[in-house]
């Protein structure tokens, strides 16, 4: 049973009070420092800070609808070995989801960490953020806050696609979260504990406990199902655009193999990728032979193979975060593809990535009645 | 691989011969493995899954240890081990000498297709016009007189059926490589002599004959038959019961004491087969009845012909032998009821449904009724067909047939009812459903709750066809007596064991002793040992055991016959030492390959182009010179190419030949000649086209077939990396835990090898639970016994017993172990190093507070019955009426859900003792299903002579007792009187069943696993039952499973024997296809190691990162399957030789 405390807007500033929060748990002594989003000093841009000093938390901005990196892998670095000291991880849900996952590959630690979310208003990709903010960051926040906590309807709506149909706006696995949907957010946010260890930092604060915010449960399930639906249509726009190898190799058909797509992925988590090691270091032998063989071959090869690869890798473990999206220099719309795999084979394993630390990743799971279709006695058909 | 100079044979390559075979080849004797068939299997060739999963895995049978000495492929297909010759289409026909230096005769029937030119592609078959019913699928489809013994062997050479081979020729012009060759003139050196009185029987027998190319000659009566026989050979004679002076009888009588090796067959009219049949008592071979005509009778002679006719004859010398040619099996026919079995198609035995059932048998695995093609809607199980009929003097149970017909139940279910399962009603009537082994029970009850199978216990009356709606209707009595009748569409009679026609003449040829129904009889409390010293026994010899218990008997039988070759100082090494070669370091070389291509000048390739060829492969940067030789398969060609080799400086050699797994020995000889690694010379098949293609050997496509062959071979060798040569020291010691009867006889066995053993039993003096029982149910004394085994183990100077000890700790891999045990009185620690573990904890009679136990003085278990008898304070005198209770808190699924299989066999013991001591007592059994297995059936016969009442229940109806001072009274449903019965007896027995004892801690140490009733759990049930998964830990006795004592030593022995494969070796030889890990591209995501199923993987407590036991790795390859970026990978299976593999096929 969580509990919920009251964290005050003043001036309908929800920056500085989520700011001011931040600070005071870093004050607080329960933890070493915070890793949170921030505007950076010399240009303004958002990206992950490691802040030990509260002063520095004036420029954070966890609200910003910008995305740069999936911040699940800092926190693997930052928990692969342990440092002796307590780190509050300011994360979007999506982030949390990743970093569980890697936790499972044994990539990171939940040990000396504080998960805290935000309800997550969603984010841009990064060039529509650097258009959108480029003269006033701070303001382009609060434009961004009200956009989304006032559902005013702007022009153009910049959402990133992968954030436009992600179910999961509410961390389920924080240890805080901060709420905003379903709140007066212009008078009075809820903080809320989602563990023990989070119950623990939050009764240090002194803060006032208050009940849940009446409407919130059915603003979080509204949204939700408002977001599934949209899925779906993409699942299904998706499905069709790449239905066979031939839809398969024009989707993917503007690939370079730059591979930023993999180096972005937060599930990604090989020390060195398979596609960058000798195994496909091919002789000019091979690629003479190929063209003999076939006459014609696209150059760079192994681009499908290689997207192939990533989603038998990460099929399981992918949690839509969108940065293959973002990252892609030729805006190949990857995220869209891997979510529609991913979903089909998560829904076959019954398995939610990110769900659970407990959960175990289902290869690693070995039953001996599973898929009896695939792998049992083969059944007489007709 | 070692090699030893001790010898051994196995007779009989079905599922046990192989098991003996390659436990005595792992252990370094040289194996001469013979089977009558022309394949190895057995049984087991034509059953395509077994129980408890369902599936094969035949495959886990293969070395785990070296490996390299065999083959790694299904080995359903075939077996190759360098230790282990094979010959097959052979049988044993004498045995001379002495135990220890034995001469065996093995005589090969002709074959008459060259395997060493068949090339498999079935043009043969194609063309030949003789259909004939094909003994591999039951004769439920028909084959060629060329045909394929099993369709899935290798190597994969066709034979011919000289009995109904026509000599057309066809497949003679058809024969691309001219493999085939009839033996027709053998035929002019045998001789048959016909001898009648009349004219005209003899000119038409002759005329038939000459046809078939035999030399004949004709008698018109006894004398000058006589007078024949002594101025010439002859192999046969014909002869005619009438005839006027000297009768047939007589001739026959006079021929054979002249000419001791003459067959002889009678002939006949109808008025005189009772003659004929006497004949036959006195030594004919058999009787031909008149009148003739060539369609029956000269098949009748050539078959008579095929089983005389030899071509090679070889006389093998030999330590020991080992016997397991098995069992026959019961033909439905000579039974008093056959079912309508051979009259109705859709009767059939379950061999022939196990056919139907395989997607390579006559109906490619659909099923429809055999009578109308008609949909299967309903099978029914008829059990205990042959077996347990004292009409047919069958007064045994076969043992497997009730897991048989619940594992083909469940297999149609699965594969023909659909996802819900019911698609398909399947029903089995039976008399007791004997699920007698460990997990036996659970896998009954799935097929009751998951797969709907119904068992009605029952008796079948009749069957008869429904000529209306087709399909068959049964009449039988059900369990309460009435009788009933119901529709099926096809019927399968669980058909039981029928010792082989040829048991009694092997077993008279080797002097071995039979039981009364024919089946061998081996020594008490051994399964393996006969009565001949030097000769052993395993499988089905014995009598039919399920493949579990086959291959356990099959491990004891090598391990004793391993022990008598030992003591006859055959343990002796073969080569001088057993320090690895170091082969020429290539690991920084760029691969340049020899392409050397057999062009085999003996059926010669004309529309090969070479030129073409040559071009084509050298275009690879990676091949440096591409050769063509001749008669690879000669000493001078293989010669020739071992010259080109040794000459060349190339790093990698791919050697085009035929029949590639002919050459394993030849490529390690090459190997050692030019100092290359032998897995980096491949010798890839160009010759056996597939089944599917199209090219023939000399058709234009030639050239592209051998190229894509080779380029395959190519892609495998270029990219594989020199092995690291590796091996470590072993240490030639083991460790026991638990002294009772399993730990101690594996002790001897060991030590008898002349290698130490720790033995540690937690007790003050090893014996377990022999110390209290007096006697086995067949009147063997089992405290004599015990008291020899103790003084074995006591004056034995390598067994050192640790009594009042326990393992605290444990940890190591195979070869190296290290083991903490603690004595109990004075704490003091001690530590051993052994090379091999065997747990053998026991286990105990169960307690139990069910059914008043405790309560009352006169209720009992089996434990205090014995104890009480032998104190005396039990006398069977005093006794008027004793009950027993069977199953007792057992086969329920909350309490022990598994059958203690020794608790009937135990009931009938104390029940037949009881009586015998006071024939006017009552004896009644509550039982459920008397589990008297095997020849453990004739006691339940001669209880119920005894007058002892057997009364049935079930989990619902369970007997209820009253315990009131010492008093008891027992009331029960009489299932056949459907009423409620009262008893008081004076004494009532519960069988409690058996508690394993293998203790939490204990497993973990080892690495253990327990399965769901706390019994150790096996690597495999079927394949490898004494093994744990973990190699280099064995189990053995009741902490492994239920059985009784003679099943007990069995597992002890093949755990010795398992351990002593290991122990062998002062060095473990690492095998060249094993995981490794790349360092620098490992995220440490420890994927791999929750995926290894043998231990091998873990995380180095030094280096912080994950390490692989070469040993302990098996490399199957599940490592390298959940590894994202292949920093594990395994050596032979590389991504780069995958993709070239992939490459060179499209």
């Amino acid at each position: 049973m969580s509990t919920f405390f009251k964290l005050e807007v003043k001036d309908t500033d929800l920056l500085s009070c989520i700011q001011s929060f931040l600070q005071s748990l870093l004050s607080s002594g329960k933890m070493d420092a915070l890793l949170v989003p921030g505007h950076l000093p010399m240009n303004n841009n958002v990206m992950p800070t490691l802040i030990s000093d509260p002063e520095h938390l004036n420029h954070a901005d966890p609200l910003a609808p910008s995305f740069p990196v999936n911040a699940a892998k800092i926190a693997s670095r930052l928990t692969r070995q342990p440092s002796g000291q307590t780190i509050g991880l300011v994360l979007r849900p999506c982030e949390i989801r990743a970093f569980v996952e890697l936790i499972k590959l044994k990539q990171g630690t939940l040990d000396d960490i504080v998960l805290i979310s935000l309800d997550c208003l969603g984010a841009y990709t990064n060039k529509d953020y650097a258009a959108f903010s480029k003269d006033d960051p701070i303001g382009a926040t609060k434009a961004f806050v009200e956009h989304v906590l006032d559902q005013k309807q702007s022009e153009k709506d910049l959402m990133a696609p992968a954030c436009r149909v992600c179910e999961y706006p509410v961390s389920g696995q924080a240890d805080i979260r901060i709420g905003l949907y379903g709140m007066e957010w212009k008078n009075q946010i809820a903080v809320e504990t989602g563990t023990t260890k989070g119950e623990d930092v939050l009764e240090a604060l002194s803060l006032e406990k208050i009940t849940e915010p009446s409407a919130r449960k059915q603003v979080v399930e509204k949204l939700i199902s408002e977001r599934i639906s949209l899925r779906d249509k993409m699942f299904e726009e998706t499905s069709q655009a790449t239905s066979s190898i031939e839809k398969l190799s024009s989707y993917l058909s503007r690939c370079v193999n730059c591979y930023n797509c993999r180096v972005a992925c937060p599930v990604c988590y090989c020390r060195e990728c398979v596609f960058v090691t000798d195994v496909f270091d091919h002789d000019p032998y091979q690629y003479l032979k190929w063209a003999r063989h076939k006459g014609e071959i696209k150059m760079p090869t192994d681009t499908i193979f290689f997207h192939l690869t990533r989603m038998a890798h990460i099929g399981l473990t992918c949690v839509g975060c969108g940065q293959c999206s973002n990252a892609c220099p030729n805006d190949i719309p990857l995220m869209e593809l891997f979510r529609t795999t991913a979903h089909n084979v998560q829904k076959a394993f019954e398995y939610e990535p990110g769900r659970q630390v407990e959960e175990p990743i289902p290869l690693s799971v070995f039953e001996v009645e599973e898929y009896e279709d695939v792998v049992g006695i083969a059944r007489h058909s007709g | 691989m070692r090699k030893k100079i001790g010898t051994a044979m196995v007779v009989g390559a079905g599922i046990s011969g192989i098991r003996s075979a390659l436990d005595l080849a792992e252990s370094g004797y040289q194996v001469t493995l013979v089977d009558k068939a022309p394949h190895i299997g057995g049984i087991l060739s034509q059953l395509d899954y077994q129980f408890p999963n369902d599936r094969c895995g035949m495959c886990k049978m293969l070395p785990l240890i070296e490996r390299d000495a065999s083959s790694q492929y299904c080995l359903r297909k075939g077996l190759f081990h360098e230790n282990i010759q094979t010959i097959l289409s052979a049988k044993l026909t004498a045995v001379e000498g002495e135990p220890g230096n034995f001469t065996a005769t093995i005589e090969q029937t002709p074959g008459c297709i060259d395997p060493g030119l068949c090339i498999g592609c079935a043009e043969c078959a194609a063309v030949c016009p003789v259909e004939v019913p094909d003994a591999f699928n039951m004769n439920l489809s028909t084959r060629k007189a060329v045909y394929l013994p099993v369709p899935h062997n290798i190597p994969n050479t066709y034979v011919v059926d000289l009995t109904h081979c026509t000599r057309c020729g066809e497949c003679l012009k058809a024969c691309p490589t001219g493999a085939i060759k009839f033996p027709e003139e053998r035929r002019k050196d045998f001789h048959i002599l016909v001898v009648d009185d009349e004219l005209i029987v003899r000119d038409s027998l002759k005329e038939w004959l000459d046809d078939e190319g035999f030399s004949v000659n004709m008698a018109d009566s006894g004398a000058s038959a006589l007078k024949m026989l002594s101025e010439n050979d002859y192999q046969l004679m014909l002869t005619d019961i009438k005839m006027p002076g000297m009768d047939g009888v007589e001739l026959m009588k006079q021929a054979q004491q002249d000419h001791p090796g003459l067959t002889i067959v009678m002939m006949t009219a109808y008025a005189t087969v009772e003659t004929a049949i006497e004949a036959m008592k006195a030594g004919a071979l058999d009787y031909l009845l008149k009148p003739f005509d060539p369609g029956t009778f000269t098949p009748k002679i050539l078959e008579i012909y095929q089983a005389m006719d030899v071509t090679e004859t070889r006389d093998i010398q030999t330590h020991a032998l080992i016997i397991s040619t098995g069992t026959g099996s019961f033909d439905p026919v000579q039974s008093k009821n056959t079912f309508g079995y051979g009259i109705y198609p859709d009767v059939v035995t379950s061999r022939e449904f196990e056919r139907i059932l395989s997607g390579t048998g006559p109906c490619q695995g659909k099923i429809q009724r055999r009578s109308d093609q008609e949909e299967i809607k309903k099978i029914a199980w008829f059990q205990c067909v042959g077996s347990r009929d004292l009409q047919i003097k069958a007064d045994f149970c076969s043992s497997v047939c009730c897991m048989h017909a619940v594992k083909e139940a469940r297999l149609a279910v699965e594969k023909y009812g659909g996802n819900d399962k019911q698609g398909l009603e399947t029903a089995i009537f039976y008399m007791d459903m004997r699920a007698f082994g460990k997990t036996f029970h659970q896998y009954r009850q799935e097929a009751e709750d998951k797969y709907h199978v119904r068992f009605e216990r029952s008796r079948i009356h009749s069957v008869v066809e429904e000529l209306k709606t087709g399909g068959l209707r049964i009449s039988y009595l059900d369990e309460k007596g009435n009788r009933k009748e119901e529709h099926f569409d096809m019927i399968v009679l669980s058909t039981g064991q029928k010792a082989r026609p040829d048991s009694g003449e092997l077993a008279k040829m080797l002097d071995l002793d039979l039981n009364p129904w024919g089946f061998c009889l081996p020594q008490p409390f051994s399964t393996s040992r006969s009565s001949m010293e030097g000769i052993f026994l395993g499988g089905s010899f014995t009598g039919m055991t399920d493949i579990s218990e086959s291959v356990i008997q099959a491990g004891s039988a090598a391990l004793d016959a391993s022990r008598f070759i030992h003591s006859k100082g055959g343990s002796l090494s073969a080569e001088p030492s057993d320090e690895p070669v170091i082969y020429r370091d290539v690991s920084r070389e760029l691969p340049q390959v020899l392409v050397m291509i057999c062009a085999c000048s003996q059926v010669g390739f004309p529309d090969l182009d070479e030129a073409l060829l040559k071009k084509d492969l050298i275009k690879d940067p990676a091949v440096s010179d591409v050769v063509f030789k001749e008669n690879a398969c000669t000493a001078s060609g293989w010669d020739d190419l071992v010259d080109t080799a040794r000459t060349s400086s190339a790093n990698r050699i791919i050697i085009g030949a035929c029949l590639p797994y002919a050459y394993t020995k030849k490529v390690r000889e090459l190997a050692l000649k030019i100092n290359l690694h032998p897995s980096l010379i491949h010798v890839t098949d160009i010759r056996t086209l597939s089944h599917n293609n199209t090219a023939s050997s000399n058709g234009p496509d030639i050239t592209a077939h051998m190229k894509a062959q080779i380029k395959r071979g190519l892609s495998k060798v270029k990219r594989m990396d020199p092995p690291e040569q590796f091996s470590i020291p072993s240490v030639q010691k083991a460790l026991i835990v638990g002294g009772g009867i399993a730990g101690m006889a594996a002790a001897a066995a060991i030590a008898d090898h002349g290698f130490e053993v720790n033995l540690i039993e937690q007790s003050e003096k090893p014996g377990g639970n022999l110390k209290w029982i007096p006697r086995t149910i067949d009147g063997q004394d089992v405290s004599a016994f015990l008291k020899e085994m103790q003084v074995q183990i006591e004056k034995n100077p390598l067994i050192n017993v640790h009594t009042q000890s326990s393992v605290i700790s444990s940890f190591g891999h195979p070869g190296h172990f290290i083991t903490t045990i603690q004595n109990m009185e004075t704490d003091a620690p001690q530590t051993f190093e052994h090379g091999a573990a065997i747990i053998a904890t026991g286990g105990s009679e169960a307690k139990t507070s069910s059914y008043g136990h405790g309560q009352s003085p006169a209720v009992v278990t089996h434990k205090e019955l014995d104890e009480g008898l032998k104190e005396g304070t039990l006398d069977p005198t005093n006794l008027e009426t004793v009950v027993m209770i069977q199953c007792v808190d057992s086969r329920e699924a909350s309490k022990k859900n598994y059958c203690s299989r020794i608790c009937c066999i135990s009931s009938l013991k104390h029940a037949l003792n009881l009586k015998e001591k006071n024939p006017e007592m009552d004896i009644y059994i509550f039982y459920r299903d008397i589990m008297a297995y095997g020849f453990f059936e004739t006691y339940y016969t001669q209880a119920r002579q005894k007058d002892i009442i057997f009364i049935q229940y079930d989990l619902q109806n369970k007997p209820e007792v009253e315990v009131e001072d010492s008093r008891v009274a027992i009331s029960a449903i009489e299932p056949i009187l459907n009423q409620r019965i009262e008893i008081h007896p004076d004494l009532l027995v519960l069988a409690t069943g058996i508690s394993p004892a293998l203790p939490d801690e204990l497993a973990d140490h080892f690495g253990v696993r327990k399965d769901t009733f706390g019994f150790f759990e096996e690597a495999d049930a079927k394949w490898r039952p004494v093994d744990a998964l973990k190699e280099g830990v064995f189990a053995c006795g009741l902490c492994h499973s239920p059985r009784n004592i003679t099943e007990t030593i069995a597992s002890a022995q093949a755990s010795a024997q398992r351990a002593l494969r290991i122990l062998g070796s002062s060095r473990l030889n690492k095998s060249s296809n094993v995981a490794t890990v790349h360092q620098s591209l490992c995220s440490l995501c420890e994927r791999c190691i929750e995926a290894c199923p043998y231990h091998a993987r873990f995380i180095d407590p030094d280096t912080k990162k994950v390490a692989v036991d070469p040993i302990m790795c098996q490399g199957c390859g599940a490592c390298a399957a959940v590894c994202p970026n292949s920093a594990s990978s395994l050596a032979d299976f590389k991504d780069q030789q995958v993709f070239d593999m992939i490459d060179s096929i499209f």
